[in-house]
Formats: C-alpha cells, sequence, structure tokens
C-alpha cells in the first residue's frame, strides 16, 4: 500500500512540469541555454544576467554565508559542532589541497586562493542539484522548479581556470625573474630534440587551461544530461508506467553525483590550482 | 559485406554517421576511463593492505589520480558532441 502510494506520488510529482508535455517531445539540452533576463551590453561586451550568472550570484552568497556561519574563530568562546564542520573542511584545504601542491614560502599568500576556489566551486555544484525556481519558465504565473549548475557553463569555468592560468605565470615570473622562469620550461634534452619538445612544453601549458575548464564543465554537464535523460524518457516514448524504471535509476546517479563527484571535482580543481602555482613558483630546475 | 551494407542504405546517411560517430567517441573513451579507474582503486586497495597508516596520505593522491583519469570520458564525450553538433 505504502509502496503504491509512493509511486503514484513520484509518478504525479514528475508530471507538474507540464509544458514538457505540451512539447509532446523532450530535449535535455534546452535546460542548458541562456536567455537574456537582464541586458546589458557594454560596447562589444555582453554582460547580461542569465540564468547561470543568477546561479553564480548565488552561490557567491551561499558561500559567504557558509563562511560566515561555519568558519567565524570565537576564540575563547566554547567550540560547538559548527566549528568541527568548519575546522573539518579547513584541514582538508590545508593538508590536501594547499600543502600538496604549494611550497611551504607560498602557502600563506595562496592558501586562501585556493581554499576559497574550492569551497565556491563546491557550493556552486551543490546549488546545481537542489531544485530552485531559477529556470525562467513559468507554468501558469507560477515558476517551475528546476535543476541546473553555473559550472555546467563553458564560460564559467573558463573563468576560474584563466585565473589560475594567469596567477601561475605572474607567480613564476615574480618569484623568479622573466628569463629563468621561462628557462624553467625547457627540458633537458639533447639539442635536435629541442625543437620538438619546446612547442609541445608550449602547448601544454595551454592544454592545462583546456583540461582544467573542460574537466568540471563536462562533468557537471554530462551528470545532469544523464539524470535529465533518464527522467525525460517518459516524456519521450510518451509512457507514465516506465517511471517505476526510469525513476530509480535517475535517482542513483543523483546519489552519485551529489555525493561524490561535486566534492571531488571541487577538490581537483583546487588541488591541481595549488599544483599549477607550486611548480611555477618552485620550477625542478 | 561492406558492399552489401553500403548498397543497402538509401537516402541520407549523415545523421546515421553522426550517430555512429558520437557512440564510438563516448564509448572508447570510457572504455580506456574503465581501465584506468579500475589500476587506481587497485593499487590503492593493495597499499592501503600492505601499509594501512598511510592510508591519509594515499587518499589525496588516489582522487586526484581517479579525477585526471575519468575526466578522459569528457575529452571523448565533448569530441564527439562537437563532431555531432558541427558537423
Amino acid at each position: 500500500m505504502l509502496k503504491r502510494a509512493l509511486v503514484a506520488l513520484s509518478v504525479f510529482a514528475l508530471l507538474l512540469p507540464a509544458n514538457a508535455f505540451a512539447r509532446g517531445e523532450f530535449d535535455p539540452t534546452t535546460e542548458f541555454e541562456q536567455h537574456e533576463w537582464v541586458p546589458i551590453h557594454l560596447g562589444p561586451l555582453n554582460l547580461s544576467i542569465t540564468k547561470a550568472v543568477a546561479y553564480l550570484m548565488l552561490g557567491s552568497i551561499v558561500t559567504i554565508a557558509f563562511g560566515l556561519v561555519f568558519m567565524r574563530v570565537r576564540f575563547g568562546g566554547r567550540s560547538g559542532r559548527k566549528e568541527t564542520v568548519g575546522e573539518m573542511i579547513y584541514e582538508i584545504a590545508q593538508t590536501q589541497v594547499a600543502e600538496q601542491g604549494l611550497p611551504s614560502k607560498a602557502i600563506g599568500r595562496w592558501f586562501p586562493y585556493v581554499a576559497t576556489l574550492m569551497l565556491f566551486i563546491f557550493m556552486v555544484n551543490l546549488l546545481g542539484f537542489i531544485p530552485l525556481p531559477l529556470t525562467g519558465e513559468t507554468w501558469h504565473g507560477v515558476p517551475t522548479w528546476g535543476i541546473y549548475a553555473a559550472t555546467s557553463s563553458i564560460s564559467v569555468t573558463l573563468a576560474l581556470a584563466l585565473l589560475t592560468f594567469v596567477f601561475t605565470h605572474v607567480e613564476g615570473v615574480r618569484w623568479n625573474g622573466p628569463v629563468r622562469y621561462f628557462k624553467s620550461w625547457i627540458p633537458e634534452a639533447p639539442k635536435p630534440l629541442l625543437a620538438l619538445i619546446v612547442p609541445l612544453e608550449i602547448l601544454g601549458q595551454f592544454m592545462r587551461l583546456i583540461s582544467l575548464s573542460v574537466r568540471l564543465f563536462a562533468n557537471m554537464l554530462a551528470g545532469h544530461i544523464l539524470i535529465l535523460t533518464f527522467l525525460g524518457l517518459m516524456f519521450i516514448l510518451q509512457s507514465v508506467v516506465l517511471a517505476i524504471v526510469v525513476v530509480p535509476v535517475a535517482i542513483a546517479f543523483y546519489l552519485f553525483e551529489v555525493i561524490i563527484v561535486i566534492g571531488i571535482q571541487a577538490f581537483i580543481f583546487a588541488a591541481l590550482s595549488a599544483i599549477y602555482i607550486g611548480s611555477a613558483i618552485e620550477p625542478e630546475h | 559485406m561492406l558492399g552489401t551494407i553500403l548498397a543497402a542504405t538509401t537516402g541520407d546517411v549523415t545523421k546515421a554517421g553522426k550517430a555512429v560517430g558520437l557512440a564510438l567517441g563516448v564509448g572508447l573513451g570510457a572504455l580506456g576511463a574503465g581501465v584506468g579507474i579500475g589500476n587506481i582503486f587497485g593499487s590503492m586497495i593493495q597499499s592501503v593492505a600492505r601499509q594501512p597508516e598511510l592510508r591519509g596520505e594515499l587518499q589525496g593522491i588516489q582522487w586526484l589520480g581517479f579525477a585526471l583519469t575519468e575526466a578522459v570520458v569528457f575529452y571523448g564525450l565533448l569530441g564527439s558532441i562537437l563532431a555531432y553538433v558541427l558537423v
């Protein structure tokens, strides 16, 4: 009895976004289109507020609020459960991220950056899996709820990767001087091979930019598309009975994404940023 | 064999080719990443079995390796989606 009620309830909940039914067919990629809600154009620059921008703003607010609530140090006060959570995250950021990549002389300067990066990406990813009425679509005047992550837009992740890219080379030049730093790109190899290796090394520096941004972007995009496609099968095949199979699978993928993927991606982005900046500050030779 | 198939196809087969390309890209990417991820977790289990006290240190490296390997799927996915959309 309970089981049947549960199935009926989940089917009913999934039928609610009726506009998907009205379209006749379901295309998950429409969820990732950006519409200009508040158009702001500065010359050739398009700074309009879109769905991704709204999610990023929300992410920043949540990150700041999280820091204020969990990480405010109260000297002399008793430390409760809140402080324990804050300390745990701080410890991960310090021992697993910063100390793995950054040399000890640069931790003071770059720990705040990598820790912020980790927390911010985690929060934006997490917001991507909480249904929010920010889809921009309405159903009889009521905004529909949906999931969307700002990090599933390549522009967002590329901007974050560009930050790390710029900081890497600025720090490399600042600590080593331009000549020594760019010389450190050239590995020790026999002279004839250098003509082949040096372009590859320079290309590799730019490939870091691509790999850093694409990893986060494609992970989040694929996760969302996976969930939406499985739920969308009901609308594509026009059969509600499929919910018995499709909903548990979608829930399994959802849990996998929330529990494992979003944390790891945030950690990886921060850890790789730390490693890149660290390796620029202290080149091996 | 190929000649028979080619003779049997009529009309526009661009879409079919695109679909095959997409599936091959994602599938082969997943194949490589599957082998790699299996390797990483297998080695992790062995290392922890031999030296359980190193677990904490190894875990960071393990997740780093996991994410780097897993990203290979997404390069394949992105490449095939590009091919699917652009060609």
